[in-house]
């Protein structure tokens, strides 16, 4: 490495070098302080939260230019009686959640998500991400691609606000491969887990300005642009679209697609009697050989051609792709972690939903995507 | 690299390379400036004086809640339900203000609901004064007043309302209050919840720190109250912290599903053992007593609780409605809930409905004259306080409004060759009160 002729070299060429360096530097602070450059119109700064204890929902002022020690937070009033819920979101300016439990994360989803064409800037994100070393990875890869977005994207592709939050509970089975989490024993544990973490990031997030929540599985990687809109404008409790699945068909020798959700569905007579004979802490499950229930899936309701926007009512409901009216949130119905009429998770909150009176809603001839690994 | 430079003259690369480092350091200094990151922000944004965050992280294995959040910086939410509340504003912002819980680490949450008086403006200046005062310590965190109402859902019929069967439905809209208030209110950054009435007439200032150390899942303090001379001195006011019974879950059983179990009626006899009459005046302050349902006066919780899904049940869960059905599914999620019969606070009095009737009955006989000699002595040695209670009991535990003009009149026709006004306009019963005097005082006997 040492050569004797570098201070001859580094002699005749040293103004030029450390320009370069100079100018290197440069590029470099650049960089570093460009990020917040390119920052939001006096419109979207209008709607910010003046203090950083402020509803999640909101963004927030970063700091007062005045600079000094930020005084105490406002008192700030909200009136939830002008929190419009209406089959026209986007005229009346209502503000959506988008939840999404993250244990991996998938490009597709998150090229999908930006593609939803609802203004994003009435849209909020929220992620919740378990401490497990998949969860690191997927909250990092996440942050890369948030950061990408709000801080370098176009003012229309930034999305309100966004919360990523990780979880306070290790999730009961490490492995998230699709055979070994469908495996039915596994599945009460898994549920009441994914209740709880539902739960967490829907409680800490919904604040008092939301209109409508979309629960979004971090594994749905094709929808609509328009679905938050098509789905707000049936003006229901609870809308679910049908959960499909792309996959290679061997037999056809041709790509072809599958129905995946088997969480959607009306209550059934022999489902009743199970219930009925199980004890408190039992659960029904859907889609097991060894449990027929013979309830009607919306997943084998789905008919080719016809009106998208045809509606079915439903008992249970999956989350993979969910949107709910803010209101049946604020009244209470939530994911159960524990057997609520002997279900759990998405299924107790559409048991829990009616009991409060709310309707679940399904959309069988319109579809989403469900990742395929 | 190097060939990529054109070679100019000395002195073309020395300004060049000055030039540079002029606005490279510029740059730097601007990077580095010692403060606040404000001092660059007009770099960025021109006209503009502050830039925008969108992005929060949190983690929630930072705000589990531990028996010394007040060391640990833990931040406790505060939510008050309120409804036509305004007379109890100053004792409620006097308890506020005393609290010993840095109250920099409080975040205040009102619901006004339904409210046809001022609750709203003088909450609001309140409040606004505090912020605004010149001592920091005074100064509390995130203060949220929302307003939702819920309408009026209830039977208008006054036997209905006060009667045992209108009480499941009352519950309900009470709970659906409290669950629109938690969700409104509730960030990623709290620890603790704690919920609070606004007719609280005495509690410890160091209630929340007291609460605290036992670092439950759930805890309540016994709630007791005042009680003029011709019924005793003092009363158990919340009978709705209970530990489950036999009895109760056998009667449950033959409920159907809508059905809500109230305590304190002779409809539904379930034999709990209720915190309140647990009470021992000189007994360790310290001592828990494991319960399952719980009353809304004074409740604190960690925030997991409210976070993994425990709410106020607005439809009968397990045969219960919000509080109860709280403490319930507190317990069904494995929660630990635990009341402290021997540390009380004190709910305000006001005449419940059986009050009423007690006087109605003896508005027949000379009785009444001396009761109500008893009653005029105690209201000159209370006038503030009969003051206050012009208004009805006024949070979303309390009356509807209707509620309380129908017994006002009701009041007013017995009391009307009294003098005085305020006895007439004191009506409305607690929540859980209206109909539950009797009961309590056979079952006080009972236990003592």
């Amino acid at each position: 490495m040492a050569r004797p002729l570098g201070p001859v070299r580094l002699k005749r060429t040293s103004p030029g070098t450390i320009a370069v360096g100079i100018v290197l530097v440069i590029v470099i602070l650049y960089l570093l302080v460009s990020p917040s450059a390119p920052d939001f119109s006096a419109a979207r700064k209008a709607t910010a939260a003046l203090h950083p204890l402020s509803p999640p929902t909101s963004p927030f002022r970063k700091s007062s230019a005045v600079g000094g020690k930020a005084g105490p937070p406002p008192v700030t009033r909200y009136n939830l009686n002008n929190v419009t819920i209406t089959n026209d979101p986007v005229g009346n300016r209502e503000n959506v959640l988008v939840l999404t439990p993250m244990a991996r994360f998938y490009q597709e989803y998150w090229d999908n998500l930006l593609k939803l064409s609802y203004p994003h800037e009435l849209i909020t994100l929220g992620f919740i991400l378990p401490k497990t070393k998949e969860g690191n990875a997927a909250t990092v890869e996440l942050q890369k691609q948030i950061a990408k977005i709000q801080k370098h994207g176009l003012e229309k592709e930034r999305f309100k606000s966004i919360i990523i939050l990780r979880q306070d509970f290790d999730p009961p089975i490490p492995s998230q491969d699709e055979s070994e989490r469908h495996k039915m024993a596994n599945q009460k544990a898994r549920r009441a887990a994914m209740a709880k973490a539902r739960n967490s990031l829907l409680f800490t997030t919904l604040g008092p300005d939301t209109s409508w929540v979309l629960w979004l599985d971090a594994d749905i990687i094709e929808t609509p642009p328009t679905l938050i809109q098509d789905l707000a404008s049936h003006s229901k409790p609870l809308t679910v679209p049908n959960c499909f699945q792309r996959f290679y068909n061997a037999e056809k020798k041709a790509m072809d697609e599958r129905p995946y959700d088997f969480n959607n569905w009306q209550d059934s007579p022999t489902a009743q009697e199970l219930a009925s004979k199980m004890g408190k802490d039992d659960i029904l499950l859907e889609g097991y050989a060894d449990m027929a229930t013979y309830r009607a899936l919306m997943a084998y309701m789905y008919e080719a051609g016809a009106d998208i926007h045809t509606e079915v009512p439903l008992d249970g409901v999956g989350g993979t792709a969910l949107l709910v009216k803010a209101e049946v949130h604020r009244d209470g119905a939530m994911f159960p972690a524990f057997p609520f009429y002997h279900l759990i998770e998405t299924e107790g909150f559409a048991k829990m939903a009616k009991r409060l009176g709310w309707q679940a809603t399904g959309l069988p001839n319109y579809k989403v995507y469900h990742y395929n690994e | 690299m190097r060939a990529d430079i054109p070679m100019g003259t000395r002195e073309e690369t020395h300004s060049r390379f000055l030039l540079t480092a002029l606005v490279s350091l510029l740059l730097f200094g601007l990077f580095v400036w010692p403060g606040d990151s404000g001092s660059f922000s007009w770099l960025g944004s021109g006209s503009e004086d502050f830039q925008l965050e969108t992005v929060r992280y949190y983690d929630l294995s930072n705000v589990q809640g531990t028996a010394k959040g007040w060391e640990r910086e833990e931040r406790i939410l505060i939510c008050v339900p309120l409804r036509d509340a305004e007379v109890h504003m100053p004792m409620f912002f006097g308890h506020l203000l005393n609290l010993t819980y840095p109250h920099h680490l409080i975040d205040l949450a009102f619901l006004v609901s339904d409210s046809k008086d001022n609750t709203l403006a003088v909450l609001e200046r309140e409040l606004t004064a505090i912020q605004a005062s010149t001592d920091p310590s005074k100064h509390f965190g995130e203060i949220s007043i929302i307003e939702k109402d819920f309408g009026q859902k209830v039977n208008q019929d006054v036997e209905s309302r006060h009667g045992f069967a209108a009480q499941a439905s009352r519950r309900k809209l009470m709970a659906q209050a409290r669950n629109w208030l938690l969700s409104a209110a509730l960030r990623p950054y709290h620890s603790w919840v704690y919920w609070r009435d606004v007719d609280v007439e005495t509690a410890p200032t160091t209630i929340l720190e007291d609460l605290m150390r036992h670092n439950k899942d759930v805890i309540v303090p016994n709630v007791w109250r005042p009680l003029p001379d011709w019924l005793g001195g003092e009363q158990p006011y919340d009978l709705n912290s209970w530990a489950e019974s036999e009895t109760a879950l056998a009667l449950a059983d033959t409920l159907d599903e809508d059905a809500v179990i109230v305590e304190g009626y002779a409809e539904y006899a379930t034999w709990r053992p209720h915190l309140a009459y647990l009470r021992d005046p000189y007994g360790d302050p310290d001592m828990e007593m494991e319960i399952d349902g719980v009353g809304g006066v004074s409740i604190l919780a960690k925030a997991k609780v409210f976070r993994y899904g425990v709410h106020f049940p607005a439809f009968s869960f397990e045969k219960h409605a919000e509080t109860e059905a709280f403490g319930k599914m507190s317990r069904r999620m494995g929660f630990s809930v635990v009341g402290l019969p021997h540390y009380t606070i004190w709910h305000l009095y006001e005449p419940s409905v059986d009050d009423i009737k007690h006087m109605e009955v003896a508005n027949s006989g000379q009785q009444m004259e001396q009761e109500r000699l008893a009653r005029e002595k105690e209201e000159k040695e209370k006038a503030m306080k009969e003051q206050k209670m012009k208004e009805s009991f006024g949070d979303a535990t309390g009356q509807w409004e209707k509620d309380k003009n129908e017994i006002q009149n009701l009041a007013m026709q017995e009391n009307k060759k009294a003098e005085e006004q305020p006895a007439a306009g004191q009506q409305g019963g607690p929540a859980d009160g209206p109909a539950n005097a009797a009961p309590k005082e056979e079952k006080k006997e009972d236990t003592q």
